[in-house]
């Protein structure tokens, strides 16, 4: 992998990179939002108006998923998804590489999640009346059983959610750093330049096709991968974060 | 003729990558080679089967959305968790597969 994938442009000795990435990302947001809200007016405009945007975005999908009872975690599930969106944007800049693409930080995104929600069950309905709830509705007998595969299967949740948004990251990252790998001196482009006629010949238009392709199919493809992950992230979020609010509703 | 020619070209577009593979120490390790072969089978394996479940999910999702267009946007949200979830499967086997290549000896 060392030998296809160029380290990223930025490096601090001593800082481990996903950690400098995500504090460029905590710069770029902090700004943003700073010029965001300088000015505030009632007609929005520049920066407040997009900004304005994506947070009504959110809004709702927050209602659609968890209904007004679900205003109150908005902050926690726009931060988690503005961070992952701009450095799953910043991830397909080449020379730069996505804080998302380490196993580190979405692990921390996701068991930041998985506490919360619980903490909100748990706070909502009180320990005893949540713990009963992951008996779910089946026969006595069955109880126990039952108790066992829901606490596995919440604790698998953290588990899919960092490593769905490593994983496509990730594969983004080696999958861009190979096709850079082929079309750069190393591969077409070295062969065409290289002087031989087979090289020329082939090399030349190999080159320009992986171009073409990579511009026109593959950043387009992963633009979308970066908004749709990010999406899911937060969608999954909210989820779990109704489910917990909503089980107090039962009662 | 023409396939002729697309065999060549992709032939040719091989030819980095089996230069770059070609520069492995010489001893080939049977464990290392076993790991190889094993990530790149299974995640082939995963791939391909998650090809299968996406198609159909999204099949299903737009045979929906034509039969009730009023609620494409709610169908959509569906079938993007679903495919989510499909392809979480997926990323597991990429991880390891990713493990697998970090055998060593």
């Amino acid at each position: 992998m060392e030998i296809i994938e160029h380290p990223p442009i930025l490096h601090v000795p001593a800082v481990p990179d996903h950690i400098l990435y995500t504090w460029i990302v905590m710069a770029i947001l902090a700004v943003v939002a700073i010029v965001a809200t300088r000015r505030l007016s009632l007609v929005p405009s520049g920066t407040q108006n997009f900004m304005e945007m994506v947070l009504e975005q959110f809004v709702k999908e927050m209602d659609e998923t968890v209904g007004p009872q679900g205003r109150p975690y908005l902050p926690l599930i726009m931060t988690l998804g503005l961070f992952i969106l701009t450095s799953n944007l910043m991830g397909l800049v080449p020379g730069l590489i996505a804080a998302t693409a380490n196993l580190n930080t979405t692990a921390a995104c996701a068991l930041i999640v998985f506490v919360t929600y619980h903490v909100i069950g748990v706070r909502k309905q009180g320990f005893v009346a949540y713990m009963k709830h992951f008996a779910g509705p089946v026969p006595t007998m069955l109880k126990p059983l039952m108790f066992v595969i829901e606490i596995i299967s919440h604790c698998a949740r953290p588990l899919s959610l960092s490593l769905r948004l490593f994983g496509n990251m990730m594969a983004g990252h080696i999958l861009l750093a190979i096709f850079f790998f082929m079309m750069g001196f190393d591969g077409m482009l070295g062969w065409a330049l290289s002087g031989s006629l087979a090289g020329i010949a082939v090399g030349a238009p190999s080159a320009v096709l992986m171009v073409v392709f990579v511009v026109g199919f593959l950043y387009p493809l992963k633009i979308l991968v970066a908004f749709i992950q990010t999406f899911i992230f937060c969608k999954l979020a909210m989820l779990y974060i109704a489910g917990a609010v909503e089980e107090a509703e039962h009662h | 003729m023409q396939r002729i020619l697309t065999m060549s070209f992709m032939a040719i577009l091989a030819v980095p990558g089996l230069a770059w593979a070609a520069d492995a120490p010489g001893s080939a390790d049977l464990a290392k080679a076993l790991a190889v072969l094993a990530a790149g089978l299974g995640f082939g394996l995963a791939a391909g089967l998650c090809g299968i479940g996406q198609g159909r999910a999204a099949g299903q999702a737009v045979d929906a959305m034509a039969r009730q267009p009023g609620a494409i946007a709610r169908i959509q949200t569906a079938m993007l968790l679903g495919l989510a979830f499909i392809e979480s499967l997926v990323l597991f086997v990429f991880v390891i597969a990713v493990i697998l290549l970090f055998v060593k000896s």
